[in-house]
């Protein structure tokens, strides 16, 4: 019962947060708390507590709302692929990804990954060089529709980022493509070495 | 053919410098030191100063909002006019036209379909008759086909009033355009002769010299496939018509980012010659505002000039004039566009559909906000991206946040 409570005020905040922080209005405000309801699905995978179980498998804890729904509203429409995610997002309307979205949204952020000190200084410095805080945040922490990358596991983050390289993976507007494309697979492991480093 | 070859030998080389830049700086002290090096294409013209991540891009619009929940009632219009929805369940729909029969083709720059909204027995039906294009932007109408501009290609669906609920495969017609992303989906529009498609060919970052096949608008002639430039010096043009009677094209241009949060303007031009105007990118925007960088020991008065100034950042994107009937007569003649909204401004604008009214000498006599209410303080539901006139004088307005039509009607 009293988990019960706390998880709300948790789940309350985020949704407050949520709301004050993206620019954009929506008629139907997601709910967390159902939203928990159906990520039942999600969890095998992501866990829970949005930690997932692999290190090929993203955590979602405390991703942006905007950024699960922007993928999964991609993966749906086959856009993005892989990981059977595709098949998963197929039955989802975009109300049950609101509400998914804004469950794993109010999640406590996955903890700093420690690393070899070198690479994760040389990560920073290529962020830097990059701007890629000019779009993740001060912190790489996510905003909007764009993903958190602090305490992300730094298998997927190379998996991502060589696939928006390739092409493999969506470009939505073209910035990630341009981003990547000038990264070596060194450049790629120190970033993301930096960024699952960040809490 | 030879001449896109050309193209991209040069783009591998400026990324093969980037790329070299980067590793180098990869190596130095690992230290976080201020940027350096060559910024990727999107953040070129960014300084520290504006690497602000409260300025990040708005989340573009990818879902469509059910009817029964966009806010309709939000818009206003003038004393006189109704504003009414029209059609919805678009996710992204942006460019429109309208076939002969009344049918509205729809295209999307990031889920990828084409819609085509049908008119029978007073009802609307949204029929989704593409998907998986890249970025198929353009729409044009043409003797019972519909071109579509994608990214780097332009294709038809060939019948395709008979066949909306099982469409043809597309037929290729050009497939030799550059296929840089950064400003590379596409306005279309077909000539009032029915020779020619006209597209723009954006500049494929935010400022940077382009090659001499970018910023352009172009026109494909639909006989011979024989593709040529019309104007340069063209930032991106995402709206463009051809006025009634003097059958010149008019434009809107999309100013380039980061230099000013009150400048470069968004700009409405025209083509009073039918080849060699310059409009001045990279080198000087609004006809008389020298870029920072680029500019240096350049003059604006090298180049031609826009018809108005729009303002900075208000992402002026479709443009019609107004031919009908419906409207009140002091409308004849005027240009409806279509403000997208900004992103990169501390203070949002646009966000609205304006008018601008000309005199009988083509000089802008006034611009003012014809529907507005998308924007409620800082946040947005809604942000119009094309204006269509259908034949019986009312207006529709695409909405790609919300992946509606509006419609915008006079009277009864």
């Amino acid at each position: 019962m009293k988990f019960v409570i706390s998880t709300k005020a948790i789940l309350g905040v985020a949704f407050f947060t949520t709301l004050c922080l993206s620019p954009v209005i929506y008629a139907a405000p997601p709910d967390a708390l159902a939203g928990k309801a159906k990520a039942q699905t999600c969890f095998a995978c992501h866990g829970e507590d949005g930690i997932s179980i692999s290190p090929d498998i993203p955590n979602l804890a405390a991703q942006p709302p905007l950024s699960i729904t922007y993928q999964l509203i991609q993966f749906r429409g086959q856009q993005r692929k892989g990981g059977a995610m595709e098949a998963l997002a197929a039955p989802l309307s975009d109300q049950d990804m609101r509400d998914i979205a804004a469950y794993f949204a109010s999640l406590p952020a996955p903890p700093a990954k420690s690393g070899n000190a070198d690479q994760i200084a040389k990560g920073q410095q290529i962020s830097s060089t990059q701007y890629c805080n000019s779009c993740h945040g001060p912190q790489l922490q996510g905003q909007k529709h764009i993903a958190r990358l602090a305490g992300q596991s730094k298998e997927y983050l190379i998996a991502q980022l060589k696939n928006i390289r390739s092409g493999a993976r969506i470009d939505m507007d073209g910035t990630m493509g341009s981003a990547a494309r000038g990264l070596s697979d060194d450049d790629i492991d120190a970033l993301a070495a930096y960024a699952a480093s960040l809490k | 053919m030879k001449y896109n070859m050309k193209n991209s030998a040069l783009h591998a080389l400026m990324f093969a410098a980037g790329m070299v830049v980067v590793s180098v700086a990869g190596a130095q002290a690992p230290a976080a030191a201020p940027a350096s090096g060559i910024p990727p294409t999107w953040a070129q013209g960014r300084t520290a100063d504006g690497m602000n991540p409260a300025l990040a891009p708005n989340p573009p619009g990818i879902s469509a909002m059910p009817a029964d929940e966009i806010p309709v009632s939000k818009l206003k219009v003038p004393a006189g006019f109704k504003v009414e929805l029209w059609a919805s369940g678009m996710p992204n729909g942006r460019s429109m036209t309208e076939s002969p029969s009344g049918t509205v083709y729809v295209g999307t720059r990031f889920t990828g379909n084409v819609y085509a909204v049908v008119t029978k027995d007073g009802k609307r039906e949204v029929k989704t008759i593409a998907k998986g294009l890249h970025r198929p932007n353009g729409v044009a109408f043409v003797n019972g086909s519909l071109y579509v501009a994608e990214l780097s290609r332009i294709i038809r669906y060939d019948n395709i009033e008979q066949n909306l609920d099982s469409p043809p495969a597309p037929v290729v017609v050009f497939d030799a355009l550059p296929k840089d992303e950064p400003h590379g989906w596409k306005f279309m529009r077909l000539s009032p002769d029915g020779q020619y498609l006209y597209f723009q060919i954006g500049t494929p970052a935010n400022i940077v010299v382009q090659p001499v096949t970018h910023a352009t608008i172009v026109r494909l002639n639909l006989k011979t496939n024989i593709l040529e430039t019309v104007a340069s010096g063209v930032r991106n043009s995402v709206g463009m018509d051809f006025q009634p009677g003097s059958k010149e094209l008019w434009f809107t241009n999309n100013g380039r980012d980061w230099a000013a949060e009150d400048k470069p303007g968004d700009t409405l031009n025209r083509l009073v010659r039918p080849k060699g105007m310059n409009f001045g990118y990279p080198f000087c925007h609004q006809g008389d505002f020298l870029d920072p960088e680029f500019g240096k020991g350049r003059s604006c008065e090298e180049f031609d000039k826009p018809v108005y100034n729009l303002g900075a950042h208000v992402a002026a994107l479709g443009m019609r004039f107004y031919n009908g009937k419906q409207f009140p007569a002091d409308y004849k003649g005027n240009i409806f566009i279509a403000e997208h909204g900004s992103w990169n401004k501390t203070q949002r604008v646009g966000y609205q559909v304006v008018r601008v009214v000309l005199d009988s000498q083509n000089k802008v006599v006034k611009s003012e906000p014809f529907v507005t209410g998308w924007l409620e303080g800082d946040k947005f539901w809604g942000r119009p991206v094309d204006v269509q006139m259908l034949k019986d004088g009312s207006m529709l307005v695409s909405d790609d946040e919300t992946g509606a039509i509006f419609r915008v009607s006079y009277g009864k």
